[in-house]
């Protein structure tokens, strides 16, 4: 009985030595649903970049090589399935961080749990507003929650820039009645005021989840003369509007967040999606030897020719590269170590996208630039094609393969 | 006034699927009184069977009559397996049964196909073309064409044939078409056959429109529910006119009204009707006997 006793306790020794030997990373995001190539691919894409540095050894902390372990959760998109997630990973006493979330509505509904723990979250790639302003609206002085994703201030920027440089006077404003797209459609009408009022708004509509006829919202647009419709929403309702419109005979462009790059836009809308413009942090096109490994890599990992959401692949990859550049940094799994080393990265971190210097520093709750990545030259006016997302001009391409030396 | 047109005339033409899905209840419900709770799943199903053909290579116009077929024998196991017990036990456990079988066939599709929309092919081109100023697309023509040809052969079967006799006989008056030697069993049988191909009907014709997915009938069944009981449950020719009036209703309040209230006026009107006409706007007043 004795002897019973101290095998179970030196193997419980065993087993706790053999855990601590892991760096314990959390990926969060929707897996299944209308969400689900956006949280799928960035998944894939963080899991190829820790399969790389699990397959060189590992990260070397304390002068040991640690792998990383990844603990996977799907949270279908909803926000409840999301608070219960952060909650579950806020008790996990030996968790280093967590990557992930697609929806803003799951950001807001999660990482107040993560945040109480002081838990490093970096979020990729939600990018309503809200995930990063409700931390300096309610004045945090020490924030664990970074994000890596193109923000909608940018990109809603981009999107009313385009409108007026293509000499538009009147735009139709269309969003789903999420977070996301109320938050969206703030975003824009802020824009559209910031840069001079050169605009007008002649119909801001909205749509629900589940929602496939548009006829209501686009009629409205039409009848007001909108030149182009701005639009933030996901995937399959994306994809019913740019299917009403062309019911409706609307030749009008299709303006709005990077959601529009999603497969499931891309493959319900068909031809009727061609043309439409959409900011992108990253392109599915071989421009530099780095982004030619990482698609080559996807494809073949996946057995697919298309990445269902290439950006969000590119930047769940980027993001544990720099994670791990924290943990190196940093010499410790603890994750409020690994917290201050993101603040305060050293050495660059050579990325997909771009080489990353500095991308985060010391929270200010008066600037939650302080917690971004994402400045306005890492991302570009997108284009549907056939299918698949190009870049919008050859002035851009060139941009963007200068960036990505 | 375009506008009036086109909402209302787009809408009627998405009314008449809930007029077709409303039919279906209609059908088994004439035969049986019982209502197949899980009809939405029927639908959603045989549209997930028919993509998946189309998938293997089967040609659309060969995919039609197979999934239809397909949609028959759902109907089929339906009717086996949660209505025939409680028919015959003369409770009314189908009410529960039919929508466990639902409930089953939805997990069953999110396993099989995954919670995932899907885009639906079609040869019906999906381009507008222009009637009296009113865009119209040939896939939405394709469904009230199926619609109303659907529904105007099982009412000629009905009327014209020996089967479709025993049908009307057992819808009349169970006892005495089974006292005549008329099978119960098998016109019941009959009926969620029938009610299943109907199912499977508008599961392809509105799959091109909406996209294929576990979900698809959730908010389709709501609302043919609310046709059939708003129209009665005997009148084919009322799901039909009240099909066309509810699909017109959702579409204009969600214009003048704003889009997040379009499915108010449907919802008054169900509780109108039932207020004022619950046998139904075309349904008889029976008198019960005890």
């Amino acid at each position: 009985m004795k002897k019973i006793l101290v095998v179970a306790l030196l193997s419980a020794f065993a087993a706790q030595a053999n855990a601590a030997d892991t760096i314990k990373l959390a990926i969060t995001g929707p897996f299944s649903g209308g969400s689900a190539p956006m949280g799928a691919s960035m998944r894939d894409g963080a899991k190829l970049a820790i399969n790389e540095i699990n397959a060189a050894g590992g990260i070397v902390v304390g002068g040991k090589k640690m792998k990383i372990d990844i603990i996977e959760r799907d949270d279908e998109a909803k926000n409840d399935r999301g608070a219960l997630i952060a909650q579950e990973l806020a008790s996990m006493d030996d968790l280093s961080g967590v990557i992930g979330t697609v929806n803003t509505g799951v950001v807001i509904a999660g990482d107040r749990h993560l945040q109480e723990k002081g838990l490093t979250k970096i979020i990729t790639p939600a990018a309503g507003s809200a995930s990063m302003t409700q931390w300096s609206k309610a004045g945090v002085a020490d924030l664990s929650i970074f994000r890596f994703a193109a923000h909608d201030g940018i990109q809603s920027a981009m999107v009313v820039t385009e409108a007026i440089n293509r000499k538009f006077t009147k735009v139709a404003i269309l969003y789903d009645a999420t977070n996301y797209g109320v938050s969206g459609r703030d975003d824009l009408l802020a824009q559209i005021k910031a840069q001079g009022d050169k605009v007008e708004v002649v119909a801001t509509e909205k749509f629900a989840i589940g929602d496939k006829d548009m006829t209501a919202q686009l009629l409205k647009a039409k009848a007001g003369g909108a030149q182009a419709i701005l639009i933030w929403g996901i995937g399959p309702e994306l994809a019913a509007v740019a299917n009403g419109m062309a019911k409706n005979g609307m030749h009008v462009p299709l303006i709005g967040g990077w959601t529009l790059s999603m497969s499931n836009f891309i493959d319900n809308a068909g031809k009727n999606g061609n043309g439409t413009l959409m900011p992108q942090t990253f392109i599915e096109e071989a421009i530099s030897p780095k982004a030619k490994s990482f698609i080559n890599g996807y494809h073949k990992t996946y057995k697919v020719d298309r990445i269902p959401s290439p950006v969000s692949a590119a930047q769940g990859y980027d993001a544990v590269y720099i994670f791990a550049a924290a943990v190196k940094q940093a010499q410790s799994t603890d994750t409020h170590k690994i917290k201050d080393a993101l603040e305060d990265l050293k050495e660059p971190v050579k990325g997909v996208i771009t080489t990353w210097k500095h991308p985060f520093s010391k929270w200010n709750p008066a600037d939650v630039e302080t917690h971004e990545a994402f400045r306005a030259e890492n991302a570009v006016m997108g284009m549907v094609k056939d299918g698949r997302v190009v870049f919008g001009s050859e002035a851009d391409k060139k941009r963007f393969i200068q960036q990505a030396q | 006034m375009d506008v009036i047109f086109q909402m209302g005339v787009s809408g009627a033409l998405m009314g008449l699927v809930y007029a077709l899905i409303a039919y279906g209840f209609q059908l088994t419900f004439a035969t049986s009184k019982s209502i197949n709770f899980g009809q939405g799943e029927l639908v959603m199903l045989s549209a997930f069977i028919s993509l998946t053909m189309l998938n293997f290579g089967l040609p659309y116009w060969l995919m039609v009559p197979a999934g239809l077929l397909c949609g028959v024998l759902l109907g089929l196991v339906v009717e086996r397996v949660a209505v025939r017990l409680a028919l015959e036990q003369k409770s009314e456990g189908w009410i529960l049964m039919t929508i466990i079988v639902g409930l089953f066939g939805f997990s069953a599709a999110e396993n099989i196909w995954g919670r995932d929309d899907h885009p639906f092919p079609t040869p019906i081109s999906s381009d507008p073309m222009q009637f009296l100023g009113i865009n119209v697309t040939p896939v939405e023509l394709s469904v009230a064409v199926g619609v109303l040809s659907v529904m105007g052969l099982i009412e000629l079967f009905k009327r014209k044939t020996l089967w479709g006799k025993a049908f009307e006989a057992v819808s009349a008056d169970r006892d005495a078409a089974e006292l005549m030697g008329i099978s119960a069993k098998r016109t019941i049988m009959l009926s969620y056959g029938l009610s299943g191909m109907v199912a499977a009907m508008a599961g392809i014709l509105v799959s091109p429109i909406t996209t294929v997915g576990p979900t698809m009938a959730s908010a389709l069944i709501l609302k043919a529910f609310a046709v059939a009981v708003v129209a009665g449950l005997e009148s084919g020719f009322g799901v039909v006119v009240i099909g066309l009036f509810l699909g017109a209703l959702e579409s204009l309040a969600s214009f003048y009204i704003g889009s997040g209230w379009r499915e108010a006026p449907g919802l008054i009107l169900l509780i109108l009707a039932l207020a004022m006409k619950p046998n139904g706007v075309f349904g008889k007043a029976t008198i019960r006997k005890v």
